[in-house]
């Protein structure tokens, strides 16, 4: 329960932070608010175990709303405190505090109940309609570039999804590609006692035959139990597999921590909202949907990419002993024959020499490709036009794929060594050429062009001496510009075995060499800040 | 080169017959030039004047084909150049000199560069690639330097130069197709009044001296009366007047630059 308190506290503390600055609080009232609907029809809040891992569902308010009614409290208070903050002024600083406090005694409540069994009630069509949604929505938007044929794109947006709906629904359609969306949904129905009962018996009469397969693992006999309250951890198979999980309120998941966060923060926006009424905005509600907006995508973010400031104070030590043994840098110990520095020194110029070869040979083949990728220069007929749509293609397609995937392919093809990354650095980087080469063409001064047209000259020389002598010194700067961000990038390709200094690093890395590493990482650090400041003062003398 | 010299004014050179342009727009069709019909005599110096947006320049690029009419025929010579294949066009340009406002030089090449584009019509495509142009050129494209007094700053890169000496440069340019036929929109709009005179000077003198014929657009209705042996006034798309500068009235001249309207 403290961990919850911490997270009320801290969305209290954001409210004070975000009142310093002296301006509406209403808007915080309503964006918590927005969001808590969010979290409450979307986030999981606790967990629901079966016999297998596979079998955990975690389950949202919403889906807990069946087993425990007083959850409706949280939206509903919601939307009272939104009718409130529509109202404005000490009304509105009224509904967040309710709102606030009405959803921390709601989630806290459901907290605080033990565990019980439940059956799952899976809603049919749900994602499918989601997806149906986001069709016809995404072909919805067309029609507001183009007004005049509103009408029929929105026919077509309404076939669309009802057709992708349909599609995905269809027994042997989409959702054979994605089968965890099909009820993916899925409500929580309390089970009768006298379902309970049969469930523990079936679970005792079973336990003999479990407890012989235990000990043969050499694992604990296990118990009868009197009611499924005794159960630790998973459910019985069978009860699994009919639907039913054991659902634990206690052990939540980042949604708790939502609610709780996004309450707190209520509450503390509706208590400054109280002190200073008149601080509110016209458009606060325009803020509050965009802070919904950001924490919705935010909280799950941070929950997926397993934040958690903890692991590095558990992995303080090893930062420290690391510390210790990467300092001093060891430059040459010429007692045991080995020479750091001197390795250093040889790979930072491979390393910059990968990206002198790979930049030059991008150059090389970006120049007469970006002609072909330039709209103006390609307007002629109608077979300039499709090939310079060919050209896009390719250099968008290609673009898409960062160096370091081309680099771990062509490892594979041609070898551990600098070739490879060499290869892979031409190759991104002739896309990344092209479009900026081909954007320097087609913002070329059309008047030279108009006028080497008017004097009778070839297409071919029109391009030659109007517009190649007006692009050659942006093709230059963007060049170098490329080169610099290729020395970086082939910094990384040692990782995979691509060649340079990324190489010597990731070696001493895995062999516990830290202050001949450090040689490496000094050595980076100065040879980028060298060529950033070259390439810059390159660049500025150019235009 | 000159052939135009010899034979006298009054020859027709070109034939403008039943020009219409419509231009399709993000507002719908607009119809710039309607039914413009007109005879240019080889070796005449004609000044068409008319406010901004009567189709002047629309006019201009018509005539080198830097713009297909919508109807109508342009006979220059004797062949209808709206008719005429990619090949023939270029071949066509190359005898018509085409002086902008803005200059359109190509900034960071020198001024000699610059002429010498003018020879470019002249080479083989890849000659004119590898910009292998011929003595003659050379000697053709100094000699146009030379003419417009800029000599002395062949190896400058144009964007050192004035407004005035770049406009030169590219009369130079143009002068260095050997033209028969000199188009100018608004030569000298972008020039203080004093280097306008000498745009002028300099376009009369080839126009005398070569027997270029010359068709420029101008603003300025005191430059085209003291230069043009004629007068083509164009209102709203359609030729109101076409002869000489002393046959235009004073009502004329109101009504086409709309002053009345104006002072409503
Ligand atoms: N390529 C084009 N597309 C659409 N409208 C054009 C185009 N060129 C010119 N116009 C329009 O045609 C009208 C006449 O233009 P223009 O011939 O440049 O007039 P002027 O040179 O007499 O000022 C103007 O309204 C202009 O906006
Ligand atoms: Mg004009």
């Amino acid at each position: 329960m403290s961990g919850l308190l911490f997270y009320v506290l801290l969305g209290l503390l954001l409210a004070v932070l975000a009142g310093v600055a002296k301006g509406s609080m209403r808007r915080w009232v309503v964006g918590a608010g927005l969001a808590l609907l969010v979290v409450f029809a979307a986030f999981p809040f606790s967990r629901a175990r079966g016999f297998l891992s596979r079998d955990t569902v975690d389950p949202t308010l919403l889906a807990l709303v069946p087993t425990f009614p007083l959850l409706l409290l949280v939206p509903l208070s919601v939307l009272v405190a939104l009718v409130l903050a529509r109202w404005g002024g000490r009304a509105a600083g009224l509904g967040g505090v309710l709102g606030g406090v009405a959803a921390i005694i709601a989630a806290g409540w459901w907290y605080a109940q033990p565990a019980q069994i439940v059956r799952l009630h899976p809603v049919e069509g749900l994602i499918e309609l989601l997806i149906a949604l986001g069709v016809a929505a995404s072909i919805a938007l067309l029609s507001f570039s183009r007004p005049k044929q509103r009408v029929p794109i929105l026919i077509g947006a309404v076939v669309a999804g009802v057709l992708a709906f349909v599609w995905f629904h269809a027994p042997q359609g989409g959702g054979v590609y994605l089968p965890k969306s099909l009820g993916y949904y899925k409500l929580l129905f309390p089970t009768p006692p006298a379902t309970q009962q049969e469930i523990a018996e079936a679970y005792n009469r079973a336990l003999p035959e479990l407890n012989a397969i235990r000990k043969e693992l050499g694992q604990d006999e296990l118990q009868p139990i009197r009611s499924l309250a005794d159960l630790q951890g998973a459910l019985p198979q069978q009860a699994s597999s009919q639907g039913y999980r054991l659902v634990q309120p206690a052990t939540t998941q980042y949604g708790a921590f939502a609610v709780f966060f996004l309450a707190g923060l209520m509450l503390g926006a509706g208590l400054m909202q109280l002190g200073s009424p008149r601080l509110q905005e016209p458009d606060d509600f325009r803020a509050g949907i965009l802070i919904a907006l950001v924490a919705s995508f935010l909280i799950p973010a941070f929950d997926a990419t397993e934040f958690d400031l903890n692991k590095l104070v558990v992995g303080w030590p090893f930062l420290q002993q690391f510390a210790d043994r990467a300092w001093p840098p060891l430059l040459a110990d010429p007692a045991a024959e080995r020479y750091p520095l001197q390795e250093v020194l040889s790979q930072i110029a491979v390393t910059v020499q990968m990206a002198l070869v790979g930049t030059f040979l991008a150059a090389i083949f970006a120049m007469p490709l970006s002609f072909l990728a330039a709209r103006n220069v390609t307007a002629g007929t109608p077979l300039m036009r499709s090939v310079f749509y060919a050209t896009r293609l390719f250099l968008n397609v290609l673009r898409g794929v960062p160096t370091l995937i081309i680099a771990l392919i062509l490892v594979a093809a041609v070898g551990l060594g600098p070739f490879a990354g060499v290869m892979a650095i031409a190759i991104h980087s002739l896309t990344e050429l092209g479009k900026l080469y081909s954007e320097a063409i087609e913002n070329a001064d059309k008047g030279p062009v108009e006028a080497l047209e008017s004097t009778g000259a070839a297409g071919v020389n029109v391009v030659r001496w109007a517009i190649l002598p007006q692009v050659l010194p942006l093709f230059i700067s963007y060049t170098i510009y490329n080169f610099e961000i290729n020395f970086r990038s082939s910094l990384v390709l040692g990782l995979v075995g691509a060649g340079g200094i990324g190489y010597f690093i990731n070696e001493k890395m895995a062999s516990g060499q830290y202050d001949q590493m450090m040689v490496g990482v000094i050595a980076i650090v100065v040879v980028v800040n060298i060529i950033d400041f070259a390439s810059s003062w390159l660049r500025s003398r150019l235009v | 080169m000159h052939k135009g010299v010899e034979k006298s004014v009054g020859v027709r050179m070109i034939e403008v017959r039943n020009l219409s342009q419509t231009f399709q727009t993000a507002k719908g069709p607009l119809q710039v030039l309607t039914d413009v019909n007109l005879d240019i005599p080889r070796g005449d110096f004609v000044a068409v004047i008319g406010r901004s947006g009567a189709g002047k320049s629309t006019f201009l690029r018509t005539l080198n084909g830097l713009l297909i009419p919508t109807a109508g025929r342009v006979v220059v010579n004797g062949t209808d150049i709206t008719r005429l294949s990619k090949r023939e066009l270029q071949k066509y340009r190359r005898t018509v000199g085409f002086i902008f406002q803005q200059f359109n030089l190509v900034n960071r090449l020198s001024a000699l560069d610059n002429v010498l584009h003018g020879r470019l019509g002249y080479l083989s495509a890849w000659r004119g690639l590898l910009g292998l142009y011929t003595e003659v050129d050379y000697r053709i494209a100094r000699e146009q330097l030379q003419r417009v007094d800029l000599a002395a700053k062949e190896s400058a890169r144009v964007d050192s130069l004035s407004g005035g000496q770049q406009q030169r440069v590219a009369i130079a340019r143009a002068m260095a197709q050997q033209p028969t036929l000199m188009l100018a929109d608004e030569p000298a709009a972008n020039l203080d009044p004093v280097l306008s005179e000498e745009v002028m000077r300099t376009l009369k003198r080839f126009n005398e001296q070569d027997g270029v014929t010359v068709v420029i657009n101008i603003h300025a209705l005191d430059l085209a009366l003291k230069y043009a042996k004629r007068i083509v006034a164009f209102k709203r798309g359609r030729v109101v007047f076409d002869g000489a500068p002393e046959q235009l009235s004073q009502d004329l001249v109101d009504d086409l630059y709309e002053r009345k309207e104006m002072l409503v």
